[in-house]
């Protein structure tokens, strides 16, 4: 059975850097010797992780299917060199657009000027793409939140993709800026990214600097962090939940429509769109080779990680539990509140490796996790390969449609609100055409996702 | 019984038994014509066979679904009264006996509708690629298959409140699946078209000129292709079973008066009620379903009652409220002769070739195909789109009676603040639903 294919457009200098490390890692994995699966299962899942992500050429190296856009030709043309130097996978030769002249981290340049000005050319470059697949499941677009090119063209480019294809799925992979931002408007752009992708995109997968950074320096034990690191980081994610998996428990087929089937059980609502990754473990090579895992010893971390909202297996505050399930009253919640609970409306665990089928999940079965509108035959569902992941013998991944981000979302909404209240910078977007009252429907819109979020 | 007697059955009569052997071998895992005439006599023993077939011939459900013979005997007597069967009343109650009004019914059903070419039509073994010409009135067989009922959703309390939440996350799960669906008919369409491209000039038929997926698939798995001679084959006995059928079925209908007569006279007129359910064995459903029916009765009785002096007062008030009444009626009138327009346009734009109903081969030709020969691609879709734009204007007319709707509930509650929602903001794409 033919996989359906995913066509990734990467955007801007931060979704270029990070749609190669995701190629890389997604081929680097399935070419991996160290599956620790049989031979006849590895070749099928090389087969299903190449149907998806990338095309063959003549001469037998895989080609992306991808799209790259940016502004300048810098990145771009790393990228592409970079690619190719790998031997093992390329980027279509014809398959990128870039121009001379950036955004200026200006969101409203990006999706006011470049946006219109470009569309018909990295529209057409899309549909090349989309032509080579048999069967399209959707589109993956990388972008930053905050910068200019990346957010402001990347959102002006959903539009564009959910208007001629309205029937495939787009899943915005977006970067949330650090904390401790570099880009004075940042905040303006983050919430304009937001809120035009909650009406243009159906998933938003959340990638934090600040987590992957952690990640790095606790987990990884990266000294000088820099930017390739953090990338590998996301990819590693990524890849951890989009790679194959099996169609069904038993089953030894691999699952066609990952992103049609992910995007089914976690973000149905039209209201509750953002999704965060989790994963473990996680750890240098030098550790792994003296570290053994137990299923259950992963899942439970992974589950505390959910309910108490770590970025990472460390540091994890074990103090937090759920509530005794069955009374959702308003004791509940403000008790919840107070331990810092994170409420899920929907999660989706993956699991990679040996004795997968022996892996007990039921502590994420727990209604108690759960919203109370939603139980948890609906809200939780899981997916298997007992082929191993990136020489991990057992990793687990999560994926949360959760609470995950309506601190930093709050955080971010509220900084860009005080901004905008004493009219700071506001000209440089009103000179490009985003006015005011755009401004204010994105607020709008953004306070009414958190209170949605905080009132599950 | 408002029997149809076919054909004056002169060329081609034949003995009963033969009649009745052709329609068994035409049915779907007809009875053997033995059981026919145990039924007439009444005898048990016809009675498990001829209830398969009867459930079998009405309800798509899966046969688990009412696997005990007493179950089964409800289910047959509710899905016979729902399609109007005037002697439901006698239809057996338990699962033991009553093999005489199976028959009967079964012979009611065959008389009353074209039946076996409809079984036939069901089973038929595709072997061109098929598109369907006209989906405008499907057969009540399709509208029973669309009307299969599915399991409830998980999480949905009947009792309590539903959270609004709920639904809008089944709603957009809905949305997601017909995109998925809708992808994978485009996969399809596009496969096709390469089978098609790629055997272009295999078929034996000059006409077609390529295979089929059901061709190119018996020629690349022998054991497929065995399968499929096989399944032609019993196609075909059927096929020349039911014409024999046709032949004799006079002899048919003779013997099923003779049938008629055997059965005792009622004893007395009663009106046909919807069936009345034992106490003892009833499951929560049925349970509801008595309450339901016996509610149904009463509700009618008090309509009756209530109908009379309502009428009356409306006729006088109605003289009283000239003015309004006036403009709906123009309302009315305007509505019509739109519709009017619609149903002409429709008309004339459908009338100038008669168009091709059913099932079509696919077939993908280079050369011109002569005017009349066929369904052009073009014609189908012209027609597929006026069918679109007619399902468009209803939906839009239904979004506007819930507006409607939802304005005049902000007004009634004024203590809740209702945001209607504006373009494309938070409510599900409308790219999605088309």
């Amino acid at each position: 059975m033919v996989s359906m294919s995913i066509v990734t457009v990467q955007l801007g200098q931060c979704g270029n850097q990070i749609g190669f490390e995701v190629f890389n890692t997604l081929l680097n994995d399935s070419h991996s010797p160290q599956g620790l699966c049989c031979k006849r299962e590895n070749e099928l899942y090389q087969v299903s992780c190449k149907e998806r992500f990338f095309s063959e050429e003549e001469n037998g190296v895989p080609i992306a299917r991808a799209v790259l856009v940016d502004m300048e030709p810098k990145v771009i043309n790393q990228t592409l060199s970079k690619a190719a130097q790998s031997g093992r996978w390329k980027y279509g030769q014809h398959s990128y657009f870039c121009q001379k002249q950036g955004s200026g981290n200006n969101w409203a340049y990006g999706y006011s000027v470049h946006g219109p000005k470009h569309e018909e050319s990295v529209m057409n470059l899309v549909q090349k793409e989309v032509e080579k697949c048999d069967s399209l499941s959707g589109f993956f677009i990388i972008m930053s939140m905050a910068g200019g090119t990346g957010s402001g063209l990347g959102a002006f480019v959903t539009q564009s993709l959910q208007d001629q294809y309205s029937n495939s799925l787009r899943m915005n992979q977006i970067i949330w800026p650090y904390g401790t931002g570099e880009v004075i408007v940042q905040n303006y752009n983050s919430i304009l990214t937001l809120s035009h992708l909650y009406r243009s995109s159906d998933a938003l997968l959340v990638h934090e600097n600040d987590a992957a950074h952690k990640i790095c320096a606790k987990l990884m034990n990266i000294k000088q962090i820099s930017f390739s690191d953090i990338n590998q980081v996301l990819a590693h994610q990524l890849g951890s939940v989009f790679q194959p998996t099996y169609s069904t428990e038993g089953s030894f087929h691999y699952r066609r429509n990952p992103l049609g089937d992910l995007m089914e059980s976690l973000v149905p609502h039209p209201e509750f769109k953002m999704l965060g990754v989790r994963n473990i473990p996680q750890m240098s090579e030098s550790s792994l080779a003296y570290s053994t895992f137990t299923w259950t010893g992963l899942l439970k971390h992974l589950r505390q990680m959910l309910i108490s909202n770590a970025k990472m297996e460390e540091g994890i505050d074990w103090q937090v539990q759920p509530h005794f399930s069955g009374h959702p009253t308003l004791g509940k919640m403000s008790l919840n509140k107070e331990l810092h609970f994170n409420t899920s409306i929907a999660n989706l665990v993956i699991l990679r490796g040996k004795d997968v089928h022996s892996a007990d999940l039921g502590g994420f079965k727990d209604p108690a996790l759960y919203t109370s509108w939603l139980d948890p035959v609906n809200a939780f569902s899981v997916w298997k390969t007992q082929r191993a992941f990136c020489k991990y013998e057992k990793s687990a991944a999560l994926v949360s449609n959760s609470q995950f981000l309506v601190k930093p979302l709050d955080m971010i909404v509220g900084k860009a609100w005080s901004m905008f209240a004493s009219k700071a910078y506001i000209h440089q977007y009103t000179k490009f055409g985003v006015e005011e009252e755009d401004f204010l429907d994105s607020f709008t819109l953004l306070e009414q996702v958190i209170a949605s979020y905080c009132n599950l | 019984m408002g029997r149809r007697r076919r054909g004056s059955g002169a060329a081609g009569v034949g003995a009963l038994p033969e009649a009745i052997a052709a329609l068994s071998r035409a049915l779907p895992g007809g009875p053997s014509p033995e059981t026919f005439r145990r039924a007439k006599f009444d005898r048990p023993e016809a009675v498990p066979a001829l209830r398969r077939l009867l459930l079998g011939l009405l309800s798509s459900l899966p046969e688990d679904g009412a696997a005990d013979p007493d179950g089964q005997a409800r289910l047959l007597r509710s899905a016979l009264c729902a399609r109007g069967y005037p002697r439901g009343a006698r239809l057996p109650e338990s699962g033991a006996g009553g093999s005489r009004e199976l028959l009967l019914a079964l012979a009611w059903l065959l008389a009353r509708e074209p039946l076996l070419e409809r079984l036939l039509a069901r089973a038929r073994v595709q072997l061109g690629d098929e598109v369907t010409a006209c989906q405008r009135d499907p057969t009540p067989l399709q509208c029973e298959l669309q009307a299969r009922p599915c399991p409830p959703a998980h999480g949905v309390d009947t009792e309590g409140p539903v959270d609004i939440r709920f639904l809008q996350w089944l709603m957009g799960k809905l949305q997601i699946r017909w995109r998925t669906l809708a992808s994978s008919q485009w996969e399809h369409c596009a496969l096709l078209g390469q089978i098609h491209a790629y055997t272009q000039g295999c078929h034996s038929d000059r006409e077609l000129g390529h295979l089929s997926v059901p061709e190119t698939e018996a020629l690349r798995d022998p054991e497929g292709g065995q399968q499929l001679l096989w399944r032609l084959q019993c196609e075909n006995k059927r096929l020349e079973a039911a014409l024999q059928w046709r032949r004799c079925e006079l002899l048919f209908w003779q013997w099923m008066d003779s049938v008629l007569v055997t059965c005792p006279p009622e004893e007395a007129s009663r009106p046909p009620t919807p069936p009345r359910l034992s106490g003892l064995l009833l499951s929560p459903v049925s349970r509801e379903l008595e309450l339901l029916s016996r509610e149904l009765q009463t509700l009618q009785e008090g309509l009756r009652e209530a109908a009379g002096p309502l009428r009356v007062a409306w006729e006088a008030r109605a003289g009283a409220r000239g003015p309004e009444l006036e403009a709906w009626q123009q309302m009315v009138q305007m509505a019509v002769t739109r519709e009017l327009v619609a149903l002409k346009q429709t008309w004339e734009h459908g009338r100038a070739p008669p168009q091709p109903h059913g099932p079509c081969r696919l077939v993908q030709s280079q050369a011109a195909v002569p005017a009349g020969l066929g369904l052009q691609a073009a014609e189908l879709m012209g027609v597929l789109r006026s069918q679109e734009a007619c399902l468009e204007e209803a939906l839009s007319q239904l979004q506007a009676q819930c507006q409607q709707e939802l304005a005049r509930l902000s007004g009634a509650l004024p203590g809740l603040l209702w945001i209607l929602p504006s373009h494309g903001r938070l409510a599900p794409t409308p790219s999605g639903t088309r």
